[in-house]
């Protein structure tokens, strides 16, 4: 996330000491957030766990284990093992990936898509502006697991339908913020003169307005992602998402919740690593905001 | 944006508040029957409560239709309402109830009913032979009705006197008093009042009469004070509740809010050891539970493959992972609770064996294939457990569960063999009247392909049919053992199922209940409920 900040904010049309000391600025005021700082460490903690995990697992996560089943956490196996003899720990690592992915990707494409709607509304206004944000009204009207159950269920479960589900109820949030963003920046005064030296209507959008409404995207995303998490958790749990075979965190939730009451362990563990991710997108969303983004703290 | 999400939140949280409150509403209303006060109706309920109990199930009813009930739950439901000539007792055979005694003629074609005198229908209707004969008139010439395959063979019907009435078949069926048994008898004026639906409004004989059914809630039946043996029950009303997460149906006995559990989830089965006022038991079933084989496409058509898949299947680990230790193999096509059943050499874990049977059929690097099974926990637990197994053999398994319903459309449309897509199923079979034709006839003869029976494996062996038809015409006893001897170890070596295990039945009661029990085929029966 910061490396992309850093060339982002890089190729903005300003000098280039300028640059440095804003991102300096941000740092600096960003690192007294103890809780946003533990949770960019959590959250760089998985990215590393996504790439390398499946090189460090103790155990082959898919390799059943007929003698050793539900066995409770020991040294052998520090969380246990699952119904069919399976280490829960290495599944936990290999399913990041999947989990993560789905969750980002998901997010990542909601908010491109929302991004570009929010700036074509934003900045063109009159009707294309009221035929954009009516249909994102009507899309905040359904409740936000609803529709992504809704859509699933019309294009059958799997893990790309998630992700095409998630992705679709991230769009009209991102629309309306990067709309609002918009809608100031047009006015300011660069933008103007922009304009009066006869730049082209997509260089303005371009290079003069989104790289302004960039600090709002990036509170977004984070915070929508640890939301994503839990959506795509949501259906792999209803058996709508991942093949319930995988190690993704809500298929495994799903799985093991007949021996909630026997062996607590195969809920536990994915449910924890569910809770502290979905945490730790929120609040390092929240120290985020707080300083880049000082006018959305209410 | 953040206040009107949360105006959002409040709204809808509201919305569910008042749908909450005005469901408990009326349902306090509807079980009393009357918008009496609300304080009057609980002193009412807490007068009864301790007469009342509540069994919480697996699954939701379909139909009360009593002619009309295909799957167990709605058969039992049904039966806590209504009686048949004869009925199951509780190792399944068949005694009479309704009849006072029965004569088979020696070529197993007639049938002669004695019928009991002074019983009464719910709605007050006598019950005599002419009400007999209606009830068989109408599953006789309604075609559309499940029941209709039982009476497939019936010629005439007479009434011989009030209380006396004979069946003449076209064709010996030795399997004849079993269907009887499955046939339940309603009031004649309720199957001609065309106004109200048989479905929704069951008129039986049996010791519950019909209260109240929330389709996908509970089905309420209250004790029949006309019934002509009054002591048989001292239970006033009796819940049945579907509750098909396992967690919550196990919490249910636990608690204390129900009375008796079916099925106990094998997961749990533990927990209830310690627990004071529960009791666990354990009833071996005629449940089969088995992957049935698409033997019509290759590469399953060829026998080798599906013996090696038999082979590759760890049955006890299957028993250990799936059903926690509850259960036995499946050492037959049927379970060794079913009549006629004869043992047969297991298909005992051999993965070397395997190897070599799939290489002989040409598959040494496998293949990928589907297998398809409902969405409750544990078909998907049982599913997984063969992918992982098949896998030892190169089967690349892609686990596919869906609704019920969808399944079995997906199963039972295709109109021929070649439009079916299914591959694998992951299934389970129980013969309600527990008799060997009803748990061979529609699995294995090839007049059954779907969508008229469910040889689901498309298994076609015309011995193995001629077999099934010429058990059915003998009323000899030794003859028809020795038929379905041969039938059954031709269809385990030619393995149009993997088999996997008979099923053991746990259910869970109050130690202060009695004379609610569950039979070998899954059914539960509340006829004789006594709380101590």
């Amino acid at each position: 996330m910061m490396s992309k900040l850093q060339i982002e904010t890089s190729t903005m049309e300003i000098p280039k000491v300028k640059s440095e000391n804003r991102f300096l600025n941000f740092w600096r005021q960003f690192r007294k957030k103890k809780p946003a700082l533990f949770s960019l460490y959590f959250v760089f903690l998985l990215l590393l766990t996504m790439v390398i995990g499946p090189h460090i697992v103790p155990y082959d996560p898919a390799e059943p284990n007929y003698n050793r089943l539900l066995e409770f956490p020991t040294l052998d196996h520090l969380f246990g093992t699952d119904e069919y003899g399976r280490d829960i720990l290495s599944r936990i690592i290999v399913g990041a990936r999947i989990t993560l992915s789905v969750s980002v990707s998901a997010v990542l494409l909601g908010t491109v898509v929302g991004t570009v709607l929010g700036l074509v509304s934003g900045f063109f206004g009159k009707w294309v502006d009221k035929a954009i944000m009516r249909i994102c009204d009507v899309l905040f009207a359904f409740p936000d697991l609803i529709l992504a159950i809704g859509i699933v269920a019309i294009l059958g479960p799997g893990v790309r339908n998630v992700i095409i589900a998630v992705a679709f109820f991230n769009i009209p949030s991102f629309a309306r913020i990067v709309r609002g963003a918009t809608l100031e920046v047009k006015e300011m005064l660069f933008v103007e003169s922009a304009r009066s030296v006869g730049a082209s209507t997509t260089r303005i959008v371009w290079k003069h307005i989104f790289p302004e409404t960039i600090p709002v995207i990036i509170v977004y995303f984070t915070m929508n992602v640890g939301t994503a998490i839990l959506s795509a958790a949501s259906l792999s749990f209803l058996g709508l998402g991942a093949d319930p075979s995988s190690s993704d965190w809500g298929a495994m939730l799903s799985m093991s919740r007949d021996y909630i009451g026997s062996s607590f362990h195969l809920v536990f563990f994915p449910g924890l690593v569910i809770f502290l991710t979905v945490l730790a997108f929120n609040l390092l969303g929240d120290g985020l905001r707080d300083v880049l983004d000082p006018k959305t703290n209410d | 944006m953040k206040k009107s999400l949360f105006l959002l939140f409040l709204l809808v949280s509201l919305l569910f508040i008042v749908v909450a409150c005005s469901d408990q509403e009326s349902a306090g209303e509807t079980g009393k029957g009357s918008s009496d006060e609300e304080v009057n109706a609980e002193e009412n309920a807490n007068e009864s409560a301790d007469k009342e109990i509540t069994i919480a199930i697996d699954q939701n009813f379909v139909t009360l239709d009593p002619h009309n009930a295909g799957d167990t739950v709605s058969i039992y439901g049904i039966r806590s309402m209504y009686e048949g000539l004869v009925g199951f007792d509780e190792e399944m055979n068949v005694v009479p109830v309704l009849a006072e005694d029965y004569q088979v003629s020696d070529d197993a074609l007639e049938y002669t009913f004695q019928l009991k005198e002074g019983v009464t229908f719910h709605d007050g209707e006598p019950f005599n032979a002419e009400a007999v004969k209606a009830n068989f008139k109408r599953i006789i010439d309604d075609d559309s009705l499940r029941a209709h395959r039982n009476v497939q063979y019936i010629d005439t019907v007479e009434v011989l006197g009030d209380y006396e009435i004979k069946f003449t078949l076209n064709q010996p069926f030795s399997a004849m008093l079993n269907k009887f048994a499955m046939i339940p008898l309603a009031s004649p004026k309720a199957l001609d009042d065309e106004s109200k639906d048989l479905g929704l409004n069951p008129v039986g004989t049996g010791p519950f009469k019909f209260e109240e059914w929330n389709q996908g809630d509970s089905l309420v039946v209250s004790k029949y004070e006309g019934y002509y043996e009054n002591d048989k029950t001292n239970v006033e009303q009796v819940t049945f509740k579907p509750v098909p997460e396992n967690g919550a149906r196990a919490a249910m006995l636990q608690t204390g809010e129900a009375d008796f559990v079916y099925p106990v989830p094998q997961q749990n089965a533990g927990d209830f050891e310690d627990v004071e006022g529960v009791e666990v038991t354990e009833t071996p079933s005629t449940i089969a539970r088995y992957v049935s084989i698409n033997t019509f496409n290759e590469p399953f058509n060829d026998v080798k493959v599906r013996q090696a898949m038999n082979y590759a299947v760890d049955k006890n680990a299957y028993l250990q992972v799936v059903k926690n230790g509850f259960g036995n193999p499946l050492d037959s096509t049927m379970s060794s609770q079913t009549q006629y059943y004869s043992q047969q050499d297991t298909y005992d874990f051999d993965l070397e064996k395997a190897k070599e049977l799939m290489a002989e059929a040409g598959y040494k690097d496998g293949f990928e294939a589907e297998i398809w099974g409902n969405t409750s926990s544990e078909t998907v637990t049982g599913m997984e457990f063969i992918k992982q197994q098949l896998s030892q053999i190169g089967i690349d398994v892609k686990i596919q569960s869906m609704e019920e319903g969808t399944l079995s459309d997906e199963i039972y449309t295709p109109a021929t063999p070649e439009e079916a897509k299914v591959q694998m199923w992951y299934v389970s079979w129980s013969p309600s009247s527990g008799d060997a034709d009803g748990a061979t006839r529609s699995l294995f003869s090839s007049e059954y392909l779907p969508p008229e029976g469910a040889n689901t494996a498309y298994y076609d062996n015309s011995e193995v049919t001629d077999w099934i038809n010429e058990a059915n015409e003998t009323s000899d006893a030794a003859e028809q053992e020795e038929i379905y001897k041969n039938i059954q170890s031709t269809v385990y070596e030619e393995a149009p199922w993997i088999f996997l295990a008979s099923d053991v039945i746990l259910s869970g009661s109050k130690t202060n209940l009695e004379g609610v029990y569950v039979l070998p085929d899954g059914s539960v029966s509340i006829a004789n409920a006594k709380l101590k």
